[in-house]
């Protein structure tokens, strides 16, 4: 992998600073650090759940059920507080408890080999069946501060607090999936399942493992949205899912797997997010903003394709010497190394590990 | 001795000058005042906003009216926290969780801003005032008025309700259960099922179609979500039980006009959106005018739309139900 600041990633920078600065054309309040710091929070428990889903998605999986396992972490936690439990002890409980949601999950998908989508379909169902069940039903708000000082507490008058368990979560992930073994072997199964297997990664547990993952992290985010919100209910998070996934598709991770990375989704969020800001603070309806947000997820999934595009456009505009090959004829010899080297390159990764 | 006119002279003018100031401080009008619906989008509230503009251009505020496409109570609590760093004098809002939204009101109020909540309220102790459409028994009532109308012999009803945890939905059915047991006028009916469509087109006209395939007697669906009823409304008609089997609750005219007019329904209800909107909006500048405490027992003129009393917990009933039938469907006020 090139350690140069991938294209894509350059892309959403350029597009967050646009996004800011036509966000202070369209209004006087939006450029002000306190404004844009304390904005953040609005981003945050979607943005763990990004995090976690992005891992599974380098596997080559999906997880829909993660907004119902930030209901389920919820309604724990005020079963917690409400019986006095200090956080302390809490906190590794709820992310323990929703983690074994989410190996509930893999083992559905890795072990069972059934379809990641049907299966987080029906957990999601589950899962927020199971919210309602432990959760009363009109709410629980008796916190005890201690459990919201994450999700309500700001620094300096304006950083919030979750935002800081965001970036750090952020990091942690991110040096996970790009300087671990852990990590590495992650990219290779979602690039190649059966090489994986081949070069004897245990594909079933390592996809385990990152839906457990993301199943602890959106225990970590009901966290924060108990502290946000102020309470906890079975329907919490209820449609959330959507812009999780926008967050990681704009992010740059292949949605087939093995490609795409943490630093990606954490700075589409950015993105997504001083879009959503700009355009709420300038009072812009709605439907607008689901528009001009679906149309960034367009360009998120299409990005591929438009790459594409533009290098052959790049090429048909750069004069070079006539290649020929008949059409349906045999390959070249230099066709079949360009090939193979191809997937050395794909592979170093793995060899550079074993030499 | 002299000096004594003097300094009396002096006090009165101090106290005039005073006077002056605190007059010149309680604003009248130009106050800047901010709408949040559940959702943009859906008439019932794109004609609340309407009331509340009129409101607001009578009295010479500024409004604005925002907010996400569906309804999600944390895009609410991120329009909400948009309006607060846009320091306007009031919020009103029809919230979708009334715990969820309760820490960004409070921090609203702890700024003096004003909260009134209309449709849905939020949390006590986050708002001002909540000018709610009817009373929870007034909106049973009317509804199971409009079945009886649909039933006279009455029969087998079942509710849908948006979720187990929207508030008025569930009180409005357990209101319901209550007349059917004790009101003479009311026990022709027998409750035979509650189920949760979450004010969702598709899921509704599904829990409509289990309605009546799991109980062939079924007379009447009854919903107070102006979603959940016109879909009762289409799968009655889809599944062929037209004239055996009703919709009814609350729902928007233009949404059941085309059903009551073919006859396969005889009855909806509602109130006027746009006044509940344009109550909420006077009642918010008479606050914030200084020429109104919402107190219990305190009543106050709103403009166009009548007079009202201030009730318990500073709620404020609008109260005015509206029927449609093949009469005054095509008659709608708004």
């Amino acid at each position: 992998m090139s350690q140069r600041l991938p294209q894509w990633e350059l892309t959403l920078i350029v597009l967050t600073l646009a996004a800011a600065a036509w966000s202070a054309t369209l209004s006087p309040y939006y450029l002000s650090v306190g404004q844009i710091l304390y904005s953040t929070r609005q981003f945050v428990y979607p943005g763990i759940l990004s995090i976690g889903l992005a891992v599974v998605v380098i596997l080559s999986e999906i997880d829909i059920s993660l907004a119902s396992t930030l209901a389920f972490g919820g309604v724990l936690f005020s079963k917690f507080s409400a019986f006095g439990v200090p956080i302390w002890l809490a906190v590794p409980s709820v992310v323990a408890a929703c983690a074994a949601l989410g190996t509930l999950n893999g083992v559905l998908v890795a072990r069972m080999n059934l379809p990641s989508l049907a299966v987080t379909l029906g957990t999601m169902g589950a899962f927020r069946g199971l919210a309602f069940i432990i959760g009363s039903e009109t709410g629980y708000t008796s916190f005890d501060d201690s459990y919201l000082f994450i999700g309500s507490e700001k620094l300096f008058g304006a950083l919030p607090v979750s935002f800081l368990l965001f970036l750090a979560l952020a990091i942690a992930i991110g040096a996970l999936m790009r300087w671990t073994v852990f990590g590495r072997r992650c990219y290779a199964v979602g690039r190649n399942k059966e090489a994986a297997w081949a070069a004897g990664i245990d594909v079933a547990r390592i996809k385990i493992e990152a839906y457990a993952l993301a199943g602890g992290l959106a225990g970590l985010a009901a966290l924060v949205w108990i502290g946000q919100y102020g309470s906890a209910r079975g329907d919490n998070a209820d449609g959330a899912i959507l812009f999780v996934v926008t967050a990681v598709v704009l992010g740059g991770v292949d949605i087939n797997g093995g490609r795409g990375g943490i630093l990606g989704v954490v700075l589409a969020l950015f993105l997504l997010g001083t879009m959503r800001n700009g355009m709420g603070l300038a009072n812009i309806g709605g439907p607008t903003q689901t528009i001009v947000l679906g149309a960034l997820l367009i360009v998120g999934v299409l990005r591929p394709a438009i790459f594409r595009a533009v290098r052959r456009l790049y090429r048909l505009l750069t004069p070079r010497p006539p290649t020929h090959r008949p059409r349906g004829g045999p390959r070249s010899q230099s066709d079949y190394d360009r090939r193979t080297q191809g997937q050395t390159r794909k592979f170093a990764h793995m060899t550079r590990r074993n030499t | 001795m002299t000096l004594r006119p003097k300094l009396l002279a002096g006090a009165c003018t101090l106290a005039a000058i005073g006077l002056a100031v605190s007059g010149a401080l309680a604003k009248d009008s130009g106050f800047k005042i901010m709408m949040t619906p559940k959702w943009t989008g859906f008439p019932y509230f794109e004609a609340a906003a309407r009331g509340g503009k009129d409101a607001a251009d009578e009295l010479g505020d500024t409004f604005v009216y925002a907010g996400a496409d569906h309804a999600d109570v944390s895009l609410q609590v991120e329009t909400l926290q948009n309006f607060l760093t846009q320091k306007p004098d009031a919020i009103t809002l029809a919230a979708i969780d009334l715990n969820a939204v309760a820490p960004v009101l409070k921090e609203a109020r702890k700024d003096g801003i004003v909260v009134t909540t209309f449709d849905a309220d939020a949390a006590q102790d986050a708002r001002d005032m909540f000018v709610n459409q009817m009373s929870y028994k007034q909106a049973a009532k009317t509804m199971l008025d409009c079945a009886l109308m649909d039933s006279p012999d009455g029969g087998e009803v079942a509710f849908v309700a948006a979720s187990p945890t929207a508030p008025n939905h569930t009180a409005h059915i357990k209101f319901m259960k209550e007349y059917i047991a004790n009101d003479p006028k009311y026990q022709v009916f027998k409750v035979v099922d509650t189920q949760y469509a979450n004010d969702d087109d598709a899921k509704s006209y599904d829990v409509a179609v289990n309605l009546m395939q799991a109980h062939p007697n079924l007379k009447v669906i009854i919903s107070s979500s102006a979603v959940s009823a016109p879909a009762g409304a289409r799968a009655v008609e889809a599944s062929g039980h037209a004239g055996k089997v009703y919709s009814t609750g609350f729902a928007l005219p233009d949404a059941i006009k085309t059903y009551i007019k073919d006859g396969s329904e005889k009855c909806f209800a509602l109130w006027n959106p746009y006044e509940l909107g344009y109550l909420a909006v006077y009642a918010t500048h008479l606050k914030l005018a200084g020429k109104l405490d919402p107190k219990p027992g305190t009543t106050f003129k709103a403009g166009k739309v009548g007079e009202y009393t201030v009730g318990d917990g500073g709620e404020i009933v609008y109260g005015k139900p509206l029927m449609w039938t093949k009469d005054t469907v095509d008659k709608s006020p708004f």
